[in-house]
């Protein structure tokens, strides 16, 4: 490039730079990185066991300590969350993240939590998951007891303020009320629905539902999760494990197991929505289309295959295919590919994605359609497989790098039950996948008839398809789909 | 009760000491003799891992009308490969994008003239767009098309798909084998065909376990990073060297397509995207801060291969580059590496030019206000300092007085009376200019002139009376505990001395929280009386829109899945102009009607109710 002055020049160019390369490798610089000689990296993955302590009544800490910075981080790890929250009171699993950290506690008030807090230079969370229920703390060493103290009366004693239930609530109607105005939003919303059927991950909180929260359902949902019975913690930064221990211990006292929480419900999904494309009307310059159907859990014997099929096929970045066609080759997107997220009680969603303008969706859905079939039909070749093994063989240590990544792996572990050794295994796995096996996960898992489609933006030009004439939405499923109403934001009815 | 609170005259003792030794980060840094500084700090607490990355000083400031987005377009280009990588035949390749080259720049000459005169007389609406083509520009498209398309071997991809098509049909072994030994032969051939190794670049990277690769652009820096295992640095300097000696603009036409779906995805879908962009070039009145990074659309295809290449020529030499290295290795083993890799880029005589255009004073309010799907809020930015500039702190430390829980934005408008759902304030300070900004929501029935007012106040408090020590003090706590908290991850030490590097200075890093700490109260009202004045505002208020047409409200009333089922048919009946087939249509609706379940009633008494009134219009029309 630097002798590149102008365009015409540039095949004189181009041989003279071919030369450049191979004089260069005379310096010792390899003509093609593949001729690059590595190191071995010898990486053992780390034994929770090496991590692991017990508190009295047998709750487990797991401890990291590093002296690199005055900081200490305090997380305890819950289990239950959302799916604990009736239908007519949706929303309560984030009032109640919210208002342990921003209600007070049984000895101060709402700003004086705040203050005292915020002078400390105290970071301190709570939150409600789907399934888990976490309470975060981090703190200047300096300041650990003073900080561990206010955050133990959050988690334990939470006052819910009523005046700061009432802005909470207040907060939500507004934020309600932008339900519609960003496509994404409404396309996560209502892709949900279509995945999971009559299910709690579909509901949306309503301004009704957010009336129906109050102090006492608050109270009974803390109840349920934050208990000692439920609990993980962890702990990483800069303090004596001992001397931890001794302060956990003491933090922790007098605080009573409650009864162990259900297992999370799984969808119907007999009674999802049928394959098909289902259809809003936004007003955008693109349409944005997520393609997807049921996978597998997260234990399923066939998790490596279908984690290596979703790599070559589109969760590689660039190097998959629905990327490397959709994106690079057509110019169709700015981000395509596919991703897939197991669950571990039931199986998960795979998804394809990309967002293109209105004329050529049907096109860049029609591609991933052809890379369904592709990859259910035709052997992935060698070459492709083994750079997918090779980016999770290679990647794998990144997995434990940071200590708090690590200690959140442990928990993980430990609260579903991940088979022993799974993570000492998980390279041989890895690599024992055969070509034949993604074929077969594909067939399996990947039926283009089940497909559920969603699009979001201007029907009308999204299915004319582009003038070039290569795809409409005709080929999509024969035409056929079901426009979804748009949403009223506050009831979730269908707008008047 | 035991109230905690009691504990918070002693903290203002105790916390202040702990900031006696702010954390320093020892970085090594050098520079080759071709002018590339490196900047390298071990750090071996997350192990196995190292993160690199270098950033090129350039961004949309650089520009100038005409080119608007060409730095961002690198950021594209940058991973299309070199002579070495991303290619099967570089001779024959350069010789496809010289052709496509000559192609592409008469079609512009074609659109910036006859073009452009037609869109000028109001003759066509779009310039650029491939509908309103003349019958040469068409041809040239074409053209281009196919070049793109050699380039990539497209001719072989299709027919295989077409003959893989054909196998699912066939059951006779021998016509398969047959089919199948075809398929080889033209796979075979495609190797000769195609001159593009496809994202070669990225699979090298994967394949050996690099991981969150990526890169962005700003106005004022273009910055390039990976995370790759530890023993393998070597690996990384092999291709970053490489992009850097030898980069070929390969799809330099395609891509284009990619970066207006990048817009379309970033600015145009997005709810306040578009008015951001036009705020944004309203408030910078003469500095090239005023164009959007992304780009204008005109310039987007406007940009031509050699407006690159010169373009290059200034901006990515090495004597405007910065390496930054952050994880787990000893200095002494990569240094060498370093220098043999990075050391043959070829220096350059000249240092790229100063960006002469300052910013204007502003001498009046300027105010836009926008309606669309948006909660109504409102955005009031202050001309302020550019990034060096020894105001930012005291500006930064009163963005913190106003932020925050307990800041007095959220006390006043989101807790006190309760106007707002949020309330912030910032400083967005840039290399040759910046800006403080406030910005905050609507509640309910407030407006956003109701918050403008509101903000003001707060800026008029500063201006008037001293910020309490004890307030402060809160402020500095929370500035000196993150200054640990952000050294945490080797991805964002590696973000922060790369663009404050590509800013001003990296030592930043370590002198910023103390130039921060020493910020009084006093210096908070200078700065607030010097910058938050109405002379040197911007106002953008935002409205939401009407809602869409009205919904009949008995259908609106059904099941949602049912109003699509209920819309279809609808629109049918609106288009039947024969009575006798709706008769027939109300026969078989009322026979369903008996036979269907409950829930399908309302709809099909809705239809019934539908499909009279159309019968009733017909015969009136008669």
């Amino acid at each position: 490039m630097k002798t590149g002055n102008t365009m015409t020049t540039t095949l004189l160019t181009t041989s003279m730079l071919v030369l450049a390369v191979q004089a260069t490798a005379q310096d010792g610089i390899p003509a093609h990185p593949d001729e690059l000689v590595f190191d071995e990296l010898v990486f053992t993955p780390p034994s929770s066991a090496d991590y692991r302590h017990e508190l009295p009544g047998g709750i487990p800490v797991y401890m990291a300590p590093s002296s690199e910075f005055p900081l200490v981080s305090v997380g305890f790890t819950f289990k239950g969350g959302g799916y604990l929250v009736d239908e007519e009171t949706t929303g309560l699993a984030s009032a109640l993240g919210s208002l342990m950290r921003t209600g007070g506690t049984g000895s101060m008030s709402p700003s004086e939590v705040d203050e005292s807090l915020d002078y400390l230079a105290t970071q301190a969370s709570t939150s409600v998951g789907r399934t888990s229920s976490s309470a975060q703390m981090n703190c200047l060493k300096s300041n650990l007891d003073e900080s561990l103290a206010i955050f133990m009366d959050i988690v334990r004693n939470p006052a819910f303020d009523q005046e700061r239930l009432e802005l909470w609530r207040e907060d939500q109607v507004e934020a309600m009320k932008q339900r519609n105005d960003d496509a994404d939003s409404i396309m996560r919303r209502e892709f949900r629905t279509i995945m999971n059927g009559d299910h709690y991950r579909s509901r949306n909180a309503t301004q009704a539902t957010v009336d129906n929260i109050d102090r006492d359902k608050l109270g009974g949902l803390h109840g349920r999760i934050f208990h000692p019975g439920n609990l993980i913690i962890t702990v990483s930064g800069d303090f004596e494990t001992e001397a931890m221990l001794e302060k956990l211990e003491t933090a922790l006292e007098g605080w009573e197991p409650g009864e162990a929480v259900p297992e999370e419900p799984a969808p119907d999904l007999e009674n999802t929505m049928q394959p098909g494309v289902y259809r809003v009307e936004k007003d955008i310059p693109q349409g944005k289309v997520m393609i997807g159907t049921r996978s597998i859990t997260r234990d399923d014997p066939d998790y490596f295959a279908f984690l290596l099929m979703n790599e070559i096929l589109g969760g590689g970045a660039f190097t998959s295919r629905i990327t490397s066609r959709v994106r690079s080759d057509e110019g169709l997107a700015y981000s395509a590919g596919s991703a897939f997220q197991p669950d571990v009680e039931y199986p998960g969603v795979f998804v394809s994605f990309f967002q293109s303008k209105s004329p050529t969706v049907a096109l860049a859905s029609k591609i991933i359609f052809e890379e369904f079939d592709r990859i259910r039909e035709e052997q992935v070749s060698a070459e492709e497989l083994e750079t997918a093994r090779q980016s999770f063989i290679e990647t794998f240590p990144q997995n434990f790098s940071s200590r708090d990544a690590m200690l959140g792996i442990f928990v993980d572990d430990e609260w579903t039950d991940r088979p022993d050794g799974y993570w000492r295994s998980y390279r041989d796995e890895i690599a024992s996948v055969t070509p034949d096996d993604i074929r077969r996960v594909a067939r399996k898992y990947l039926d283009p008839e089940a497909m559920k489609v969603f699009v979001i933006g201007r029907w009308d030009d999204i299915y004319a398809g582009d003038e070039t004439g290569r795809a409409t939405m005709n080929d999509i499923f024969d035409g056929q789909s079901t426009e979804i109403p748009l949403r009223d934001p506050l009831t979730m009815e269908v707008a008047p | 009760m035991n109230r905690l609170t009691s504990s918070l005259c002693v903290l203002s003792i105790l916390v202040p000491t702990a900031f006696a030794t702010a954390q320093q980060v020892e970085v090594e840094e050098f520079v080759l003799p071709n002018g590339m500084e490196f900047l390298l700090l071990p750090r071996h607490e997350q192990p196995n891992t190292i993160t690199a990355g270098w950033v090129a000083k350039v961004g949309s400031v650089n520009e100038r009308p005409g080119i608007t987005g060409i730095s961002h377009f690198f950021e594209h280009m940058m991973f299309k490969g070199t002579n070495t990588i991303g290619t099967r035949a570089p001779e024959r390749d350069a010789e496809i994008r010289d052709r496509q080259n000559q192609v592409r720049d008469r079609m512009n000459e074609l659109i910036w003239g006859e073009q452009y005169e037609r869109y000028f007389n109001g003759e066509i609406d779009d310039p650029w767009d491939a509908a309103n083509d003349t019958d040469e520009l068409a041809g040239l498209r074409a053209e281009l098309k196919a070049l793109m398309d050699e380039q990539q071997g497209r001719a072989n991809a299709m027919r295989i798909e077409e003959m893989r098509g054909q196998l699912g049909s066939i059951d006779d072994d021998e016509t398969r084998a047959r089919i199948e030994q075809a398929i080889d032969d033209l796979e075979a051939e495609q190797e000769l065909m195609g001159s593009v190794l496809k994202d070669e670049f990225d699979r090298v990277y994967t394949g050996q376990g690099g991981s969150g690769m990526n890169a962005f652009t700003s106005n004022d820096v273009t910055f390039y990073f990976i995370t790759v295992p530890s023993n393998k640095f070597e690996l990384w300097a092999w291709m970053e060297s490489d992009r850097l000696d030898d980069s070929v603009f390969r799809e330099f036409w395609s891509e284009r397509d990619v970066v207006h779906e990048e817009r379309r995805l970033r600015t145009e879908s997005t709810p306040t995207g578009i008015f951001q962009e036009q705020f944004q070039a309203m408030f910078w009145i003469a500095s090239p801060y005023q164009w959007p990074v992304i780009g204008w659309p005109s310039d987007l295809n406007s940009y031509t291969y050699q407006d690159a290449l010169d373009y290059w020529n200034i901006y990515y030499r090495p004597n405007n580059l910065v390496g930054v290295v952050v994880g787990d290795f000893e200095i002494e083993e990569i240094k060498p590496v370093i220098e043999q890799y990075f050391g043959r880029l070829e220096g350059s005589d000249t240092t790229p030019p100063q960006v002469v255009t300052l910013e204007v004073p502003q001498m009046a309010p300027q105010r836009m206000s926008a309606t669309g799907d948006v909660q109504p809020q409102v955005d009031i930015w202050f001309q302020a300092v550019p990034f060096r500039h020894s105001d930012r702190y005291a500006l930064e430390m009163l963005a913190e007085v106003l932020n925050g829980r307990t800041g007095r934005l959220y006390k006043s408008m989101v807790e006190g009376s309760e106007i707002a759902s949020s309330a912030s304030a910032g400083v967005d300070a840039r290399k040759y200019g910046g800006a403080f900004t406030m910005s905050a929501q609507v509640k309910g029935d407030s407006t956003p002139e109701e918050l403008e007012e509101a903000l003001l106040a707060e800026a008029a408090l500063l201006q008037e009376g001293l910020v309490e020590e004890d307030e402060l003090q809160k402020v500095r706590n929370r500035v000196a505990a993150d200054s640990f908290r952000r050294l945490q991850q080797n991805f964002f030490l590696l973000l922060q001395l790369g663009y404050y590097e590509g800013l001003g200075g990296w030592e930043e890093i370590n002198d910023g929280p103390a130039r921060a700490q020493a910020v009084t109260p006093e210096d908070i009202q200078r700065v607030a009386r010097k910058y938050l004045v109405p002379e040197h505002s911007s106002t953008a208020s935002y409205y939401r829109s009407e809602s869409a047409a009205p919904v009949d409200p008995e259908l609106a009333a059904l099941d949602p899945q049912m109003q699509a089922m209920v819309k279809q048919a609808l629109a049918q009946i609106e288009a039947e102009t024969d009575i006798a087939m709706l008769e027939q249509g109300i026969q078989q609706m009322e026979m369903q009607a008996g036979q269907a379940p409950p829930q399908f009633k309302p709809a099909l008494d809705y239809m019934l109710k539908k499909v009279r009134e159309r019968i009733a219009e017909l015969e009136a029309g008669n």
